[in-house]
């Protein structure tokens, strides 16, 4: 172990919070999908990285304002998860096997693709905010407080559109019972459209905040996965605040093991804590049998 | 799903038999001999993971336990002093020994909880590997790991196994073995109980079954060829790493996994034939470099569209169609 200063160690905490928010946007989409339409979205990480790379592309490429270009980025990834969402999931709506290989063929596909596109090395966007504020004697960049002030604030309006709107509870309520919904006038199929579509455009932030501020690459969309699938069953599905308890737990635990117990922990602890949390508690944190 | 066997089954699966038997004698190029032999491997996985799957569990811990056995066994073999032939059966007894111990905690997260788990899990094992540097060689790999001794069968001959050839046959007999004790335990009273616990685990519970240790049992039995696919794995390769892209990340065991559903898991032949198909396929399309990924995954969703019940299906509905252009 490493003698560390509790500066170095306030600054691993920091870190690992701005690490869980995004993680958090990432898993926040998976959650609401595999609740909603009970897919296990694997080709959700490519959707973060897609979102990352258009963000790229619009911002670094054609040279638009960093926000206006998240903006963009995000509107074209809810309509791709429109797109999967008709195209691709609605055929295999009853068939969790096949609709999850049928996102790990899309997974293999756009991760293929957009290397092809973009070449296999990695890109950087500058930073949106220069500079950097102190707290406490650590240092920590601004852009990484705007993110995590993006991420909160997204988190709380997803929680404020599902919980106090029209559409957020009739969205809650397409799983629960498919034919009462209908005879309520909720199509299923909309809302899960809806589902996929709110999903992709948090990946969308989420990739691009993670773009900007850490690492841009083809393959950040397979860690991200991981993360992602980590936090939703951490949390346990379909719970909201698992995924936000889940998210802060693991990037915690990626920021500050990484520093207090080196490199080799930090890979190890973090699968080592859930696989433990789950067999403590099988349903994760939050969940609930359906 | 019958249980009467039809003879235009064994009928095929034999001449199948006697076509693999006489690959070799065809087939020179000991390039596509180790293909074939990554081939029997992977159809040993995949008849694996279809086996724990009869309870409707999906273990994502293929790769991991692979590892497991790999290491395990080429370990025995280098700093244990045994000979191969003990230690490969080893290095699955203790997958298998490790899948009871695992089991019983995991089996209580159902779905996509107990598939994370073992994902998790495999990650774990593999990571282990890659750090454990005075045991495994770390990122440096794990090297000159020994082939099986030769068999002596007095008077008649002494069968060596350092060509390409004579590992492959001897995949060959592994793997028509894996699959027929498979088979048999699918096709058992106790692949029926599987069968019942998938469908309903409740209602199998409340007539008296064991749903837990059924589980673990399909687990254990998976883990153990599993563990049997990989120390072959580490025989054949003579050179193990556990690094993240490589055989023993968690790649392989979503690829297991595209095998099993696209040749279709209702059927026991279906996994094996996806097996084949599917990583046969990227071979023959080496000419396209970079593109390969793309029409694989493009090929699996086609697939999983167009037969929903997998490759397996294939053949039944073309003579569904004859039969509707004939006529009956």
């Amino acid at each position: 172990m490493f003698e560390i200063s509790s500066v170095v160690f306030l600054q691993s905490i920091l870190n690992g919070l701005v690490l869980g928010w995004i993680y958090i946007l990432m898993a926040l989409g998976m959650s609401l999908i595999l609740s909603i339409t009970n897919i296990l979205q694997f080709s959700h990480g490519e959707v973060y990285m897609l979102g990352a790379y258009v963000a790229y592309y619009f911002s670094v490429v054609l040279g638009l304002n960093f926000f206006a270009a998240i903006l963009i980025s995000v509107m074209l990834m809810a309509v791709l998860g429109l797109v999967l969402e008709r195209f691709f999931f609605r055929r295999l709506r009853a068939e969790f096997l096949s609709s999850m290989i049928v996102a790990l063929g899309l997974m293999i596909t756009i991760q293929s693709g957009v290397t092809l596109g973009f070449g296999i090395n990695p890109k950087a966007i500058p930073s949106f905010a220069p500079g950097s504020i102190g707290i406490l004697g650590t240092r920590i960049g601004s852009d990484r407080i705007i993110a995590v002030g993006i991420s909160v604030v997204l988190t709380l309006l997803l929680f404020l559109f599902l919980k106090r709107s029209k559409y957020g509870l009739a969205l809650t309520a397409a799983p629960q019972h498919r034919e009462a919904c209908i005879l309520l006038g909720i199509s299923p199929d909309h809302m899960s459209a809806l589902a996929m579509a709110i999903g992709s455009a948090l990946a969308a932030v989420g990739g691009a905040l993670m773009g900007s501020t850490l690492v841009l690459n083809t393959f950040m969309g397979s860690t991200a996965l991981l993360k992602g699938l980590i936090i939703v069953v951490l949390g346990g599905m379909g719970s909201l605040l698992g995924v936000v308890v889940g998210g802060l737990i693991l990037g915690l635990v990626d920021g500050v093991v990484l520093v207090v117990f080196g490199p080799v922990a930090a890979s190890v602890a973090p699968l080592l804590l859930v696989v433990v949390i789950l067999v403590v508690k099988p349903m994760g944190l939050f969940g609930h049998e359906f | 799903m019958s249980s009467k066997r039809k003879p235009t089954n064994t009928l095929i699966i034999l001449v199948f038999i006697v076509f693999l038997l006489l690959v070799p004698v065809f087939l020179k190029s000991s390039y596509w001999l180790h293909v074939l032999s990554i081939v029997g491997i992977n159809v040993i996985l995949v008849a694996s993971v279809h086996t724990i799957w009869c309870t409707g569990e999906l273990s994502l811990g293929t790769a991991g336990f692979m590892a497991m056995g790999a290491y395990s066994s080429a370990l025995f073999v280098m700093r244990g002093e045994l000979s191969v032939w003990g230690a490969v059966p080893l290095g699955g007894l203790l997958c298998a020994i490790v899948a009871v111990a695992l089991g019983y905690p995991f089996m209580r997260a159902k779905g996509i909880y107990f598939s994370i788990l073992t994902l998790l899990t495999g990650e774990i094992f593999r990571l282990t590997a890659w750090y454990y540097r005075s045991l495994t060689g770390g990122p440096l790999g794990l090297s000159g790991i020994p082939s099986p001794e030769p068999i002596k069968i007095p008077g008649i001959a002494l069968i060596t196994f350092d060509s390409k050839i004579s590992y492959y046959y001897l995949i060959l007999v592994v793997v028509l073995l894996s699959l027929l004790i498979l088979f048999r335990l699918q096709k058992s009273q106790v692949g029926f109980t599987w069968r019942t616990i998938r469908e309903r685990d409740n209602l199998a519970a409340s007539v008296g079954i064991n749903v837990l240790w059924y589980k673990i049992f399909a687990f254990a039995v998976g883990c153990f060829f599993i563990g049997i696919a990989g120390a072959l794995f580490a025989h054949f390769m003579h050179l193990l790493a556990a690094d993240a892209s490589g055989k023993f990340g968690m790649f392989t065991s979503i690829y297991i996994l595209i095998y099993m559903v696209v040749g279709g898991e209702k059927k026991f032949a279906g996994p094996v034939i996806g097996a084949i198909i599917l990583t046969l396929l990227p071979e023959v399309f080496r000419p396209m470099q970079e593109y390969r990924p793309i029409v694989f995954g493009a090929l699996v969703i086609f697939i999983i569209f167009f037969m929903p019940q997998g490759i397996v299906d294939l053949p039944y509905r073309f003579l569904s169609w004859g039969r509707k252009i004939i006529g009956p």
